[in-house]
């Protein structure tokens, strides 16, 4: 029992003696776990189609999501790992796969050749869009339209300048969207403008143009956010997406109004203008969504009960009889931890 | 048997000490961390220089120099507050300050006031960064569903500074051109 200690003790100091005489950074180790109650006003499961939380009246799971972090120097990685439905079944590159496995979020090495410059390759989070995959990053559990419709991860190398912290550009070569593997070769080329005019208020200006969803096409993209006072965020988020000859694509934007009622309790909503693109002589159907959304966090712990409510002229939607309807609303409520 | 007992034992008197920090409050009742230093063998000139250096070379990445006369320096600064625990952790959340060093002959006190705190979250990349720009006084109240969270931050804060403090006060008190010099020694294994 001694010796044990001991050797724990020996092992603990040298490894912090290690860390205090090298730049080596800890070991950064952070994930989040999230489940929901979902029920549809119709009764039907997925009657909304955009990504994850599709289950009715069930308490369901999200997923568990596990990142590794490490730098060394000017070297650092990102390993990210997800499990559950919604980092498997409903997230695209597992989806395809069976659905049996696991979702990798990210996995890259980035290398800091100065302050200012620096490049990544592999495996990452798209730079498209306001919403990610992981529900820590988002303020509504549900997605929108425009991030179900758009990429969710691209694979690729990419370099990014930063002129000051006002200003930083990134340009890349990417595989096809949602895959861990070209399956049309590097086919895309993207780039992101960062700005942030005043404080408080950042702007992403992106564009993603080659293979993609549904064929060759292109994207452009706004995010932004402003924190316009302590209590009170708007973000906003607009895109357009045309695929090569006449395929389609979409175009929308989403309004993201914050409020800080209390300390841990924050109100928000999402409302969506979306509508996918005529593919030849095929309309494409319009959709309009509102979401109030809360958020009660208390330390890692946050509750998110949720309403939303969609309208399509298009009737994509069902009643519970079954029979087309142009409207859906759902009510959720998610707990999600971060740690 | 009798180590775990011990071991717990240390733990709950790190833990227990660990509570017992507080930040003192300064005339506007603003937290401060404050301190007057004996420094007899070292001139006022001397402090003076090593404190800018500090400033602007040992902690360059986190400190900007604001102003300086001929006995303060004023800088601005940041440090990360972190829930590491010995080389596992990640950032919660940044925290901005002012730094005011002020010299004598034969002593010196340096105080960090102005306390905010930005909290930090986990990007679409994996990496933690801060959410927003708008930083939160350390001396807040927070309400109920906070209040854990936030006495962590407190506490992780009050580490930092500390820390601060021990590098601060070794690099006063060090010669940093002797030390220059003894690195440049060479040992030559031709002769023996």
């Amino acid at each position: 029992m001694k010796k044990l200690l001991t050797a724990i003790f020996a092992m603990a100091s040298t490894t912090c003696a290690l860390a205090q005489e090298t730049t080596t950074s800890p070991l950064e180790i952070s994930g989040s776990v999230d489940t929901y109650f979902k029920y549809d006003f119709a009764k039907k499961p997925n009657n909304i189609t955009t990504s994850f939380a599709s289950d009715h009246n069930s308490v369901s799971l999200g997923m568990i999501d596990i990142a590794l972090k490490k730098k060394t120097g000017k070297a650092s990685f990102v390993g990210e790992l997800s499990f559950g439905p919604r980092g498997q079944t409903q997230s695209i590159p597992d989806a395809a796969a069976g659905g049996s496995s696991f979702h990798i979020q990210n996995l890259y090495v980035n290398y800091d050749f100065t302050d200012q410059f620096s490049m990544t390759a592999g495996y990452m989070g798209t730079f498209i869009g306001y919403e990610v995959i992981s529900p820590v990053g988002n303020f509504n559990y549900s997605t929108s339209y425009l991030f179900t419709n758009g990429p969710f991860q691209n694979a690729g190398i990419k370099a990014t300048y930063k002129f000051s912290d006002k200003v930083s550009l990134m340009a890349g070569v990417f595989n096809d969207w949602n895959v861990y593997s070209a399956s049309r070769g590097v086919s895309a080329v993207g780039g992101q403008l960062m700005v942030a005019p005043v404080e408080g208020w950042t702007a992403y200006l992106n564009v993603l143009s080659g293979a993609g969803a549904g064929g060759y096409g292109t994207i452009e993209d706004l995010t932004t956010s402003y924190q316009i006072t302590d209590k009170f965020k708007l973000g906003l988020n607009a895109a357009n997406y045309d695929i090569d000859n006449d395929g389609g694509g979409y175009a929308g934007a989403a309004l993201y109004p914050q409020y800080a009622v209390a300390d841990g309790v924050t109100l928000g909503l999402r409302g969506e203008y979306f509508k996918y693109k005529n593919v030849g002589p095929v309309q494409g159907v319009k959709y309009t969504a509102v979401t109030f959304t809360a958020n009660i966090k208390s330390g890692g712990l946050t509750f998110i009960p949720e309403v939303r409510l969609d309208h399509s002229g298009d009737k994509p939607f069902f009643k519970e009889s079954g029979a087309a309807a142009p409207n859906a609303g759902q009510f959720s409520l998610a707990a999600v931890y971060a740690f | 048997m009798k180590y775990i007992i011990l071991i717990l034992l240390v733990a709950c008197s790190i833990h227990l000490s660990a509570q017992q920090k507080q930040f003192s409050k300064d005339d506007d009742g603003k937290f401060i961390y404050y301190k007057v230093v004996d420094s007899q063998s070292l001139s006022k000139d001397t402090l003076l220089q090593r404190a800018k250096s500090f400033v602007n070379v040992a902690y360059k990445k986190s400190m900007k120099q604001e102003s300086a006369t001929d006995s303060s320096v004023l800088a601005k600064g940041t440090m990360l507050i972190d829930k590491t625990v010995l080389v596992v952790g990640h950032p919660s959340g940044e925290l901005s300050y002012n730094f005011v060093f002020e010299a004598r002959n034969g002593k010196y006190r340096f105080w960090l006031t102005d306390l905010l705190f930005i909290p930090y979250q986990r990007d679409r990349y994996g990496n933690f960064v801060a959410t927003t720009k708008v930083g939160v006084p350390l001396e807040r109240t927070p309400g109920k569903l906070s209040a854990g969270a936030w006495k962590d931050i407190v506490n992780s804060a009050y580490n930092k500074m500390e820390k601060f403090e021990e590098d601060f006060k070794k690099y006063l008190v060090t010669n940093r051109v002797e030390k220059v010099k003894k690195k440049t020694e060479t040992i030559s294994t031709k002769k023996w």
